[in-house]
């Protein structure tokens, strides 16, 4: 291939990337040294929207939020995709049927998920307080939205639903692992608990790491549950990183305050590709030795 | 094979109550979509009666959702156009020696690290400098940027399993460059390409962030960016919006059962090769 060729080829996408990822990779270190409302001249202010944002309380619910979200999406995600994958390993009836349908979520809009989920919790008509004033537990029924308490719970819980996304990572995994293992096991005596215990669990590892990276990098990016359900509110109890970016620029007009909370951002995802790496670079130890 | 007789009973009621919490909400959805507004006030729980299609009527005539949804369409069709061109062109590129290869594969690898939402303000800005601010090719644009490195990553992987000989042989046929990457490269990756495609058709129709962020007026509103406004113009007629989600999600769920096991590999693939 002759180098002008080579050029050829590769620039649409050297484009996108520089337009999309390097120029505002550049930008948004560059115009967070400014205060700058978007349609004004831009004033250095130094290292200002730093120290606003350091200090903004509602920035630090917004951190502390997103790491929230991170724990909590690892610890729904991870153990039950895993119990999910390893019993549709077991091929039960209909079980390709069951792997479709706990996919489905992941192909539909958050938007519209996260809006069932707002009516789902609705005082009057949405579906739990229904239920629990059916079941005879009106005691437990809450503004779930409206109350500091559980507005963030009630927002983090349909990240349940892509658990099917976590799973199908997993049993893409366990499919590469031979079934003569599991053969030679059985005829040992080994029941299929002992199995999924002992053979297939110590074998998931890259899987999981997968799955870490990727549930890490959906709750840096979590921006429609917050904005559409609660807006943020009550009292910033939902705020996280992507709407604080949001408001700071959209309702604020804080460009430069927005910008600083970006990079904040970017960093995080950069501290997850590192750690990823680690990781990576572990398990190539472990499987030399 | 997998022994298909020592199921317990036990694990089946747990993987059915599993994909029941899974469909209720989808099913209470589309249920009340053809339900009166009056009747999810008064009994939502109640046997539903006076099932029609009139939300969808009056959802339709009051909003220009064919609108709407074609744009949705045309962002879709434009960003995945773009994006899987670049990515293909790119990655058959990668296949060959040239001096900052190594550089531009990092490069490529660590954009997939970026959380984008970060770029709001830049995209903002980029997207105004360039004329196309509340214009469907403006939020095509953006999609096409953001999801290139995952459409890149998913081509490349496939590209780089097919043997070299391949390509050698056609070039001491006499076929050149374009020639090999048209006639041999391309429809051997297909498979790869599609899965990409199927990947970028789903993440676009379902953006909401970028496609609110760039829109102003109806000429450039997705579904999604409508699907919002419901909720603040609409607050009262929730049939309303049931109906309209339901127009929203069933061309994802349509595609999802035309081309289940397309969909699950291209939303997989892109993670496990990250």
């Amino acid at each position: 291939m002759k180098k002008r060729q080579t050029i050829l080829y590769l620039l649409p996408a050297v484009i996108l990337v520089t337009v999309f990822f390097i120029f505002p990779l550049c930008y948004l270190i560059y115009v967070s040294f400014f205060q700058w409302d978007g349609l004004g001249p831009k004033v250095f202010t130094g290292i200002e929207n730093f120290k606003y944002v350091f200090s903004d309380a509602i920035f630090r619910t917004a951190v502390k939020n997103t790491l929230i979200w991170i724990g909590a999406a690892l610890l729904l995600h991870i153990p039950f995709g895993l119990i999910l994958a390893l019993l549709l390993n077991r091929r039960p009836r209909g079980w390709k049927f069951l792997r479709v349908v706990y996919f489905i979520p992941n192909v539909i809009s958050t938007t519209a998920i996260a809006f069932l989920w707002y009516f789902i919790y609705h005082v009057d008509v949405g579906l739990l307080n229904n239920f629990l004033k059916t079941a005879g537990l009106k005691g437990l029924a809450h503004a779930w939205l409206n109350e500091p308490g559980t507005a963030l719970p009630a927002n983090i819980v349909p990240f349940a639903m892509y658990v099917g996304l976590t799973m199908v990572i997993f049993m893409t995994q366990l499919s590469t692992i031979p079934t003569e293992l599991y053969e030679a096991a059985v005829v040992d005596g080994a029941s299929r608990l002992q199995v999924d215990l002992e053979i297939y669990l110590p074998l998931m590892k890259p899987a999981v790491i997968t799955n870490i990276m990727l549930n890490l990098a959906f709750c840096l990016r979590t921006f429609e549950y917050p904005f559409l359900m609660t807006g943020g509110g009550p009292a910033n109890s939902t705020m996280n990183l992507s709407l604080y970016i949001y408001k700071e620029m959209v309702g604020a007009n804080r460009y430069g305050v927005s910008m600083v909370a970006g990079l904040v951002t970017v960093l995080l995802g950069f501290v997850v590709m590192m750690f990823v790496q680690i990781l990576q670079k572990e398990r190539g130890k472990n499987d030399a030795r | 094979m997998h022994g298909r007789k020592k199921i317990s009973p036990l694990v089946m009621v747990f993987l059915v109550i599993i994909l029941i919490l899974m469909l209720i909400p989808f099913l209470w959805l589309m249920l009340s979509s053809f339900r009166p507004n009056a009747d999810l006030f008064n009994e939502p729980f109640g046997i539903p009666r006076n099932l029609s299609f009139d939300n969808f009527k009056e959802v339709m005539e009051s909003h220009p959702m064919l609108l709407y949804f074609w744009n949705s369409v045309l962002v879709a069709g434009l960003a995945t156009i773009i994006s899987i061109t670049a990515a293909t062109l790119a990655a058959y590129a990668m296949q060959h020696r040239f001096m900052s290869r190594k550089l531009l594969a990092i490069v490529f690898s660590m954009c997939l690290f970026i959380p984008t939402n970060a770029f709001m303000v830049p995209y903002y800005v980029i997207i105004n400098k360039m004329g196309l601010y509340d214009n469907i090719l403006g939020i095509a644009l953006v999609y096409a940027g953001v999801n290139l490195p995952m459409s890149f990553m998913v081509i490349k992987g496939y590209m780089d399993t097919i043997p070299k000989e391949l390509t050698e042989s056609a070039r001491i046929d006499g076929a050149d460059c374009g020639q090999a990457f048209r006639k041999i490269i391309l429809p051997i990756s297909k498979p790869g390409i599609v899965t990409a495609c199927v990947f970028l058709v789903i993440n676009s129709w379902n953006e909401l962030l970028f496609a609110n962020l760039l829109n102003q007026s109806d000429s450039s509103r997705t579904v999604q960016v409508a699907i919002r406004s419901f909720l603040t113009t609409f607050e009262a007629n929730y049939a309303h919006a049931f109906a309209a989600m339901v127009i929203s999600i069933l061309p994802t769920i349509i595609i999802y059962v035309l081309l289940t096991d397309r969909i699950i590999d291209g939303m997989t693939a892109g993670a496990v090769k990250g």
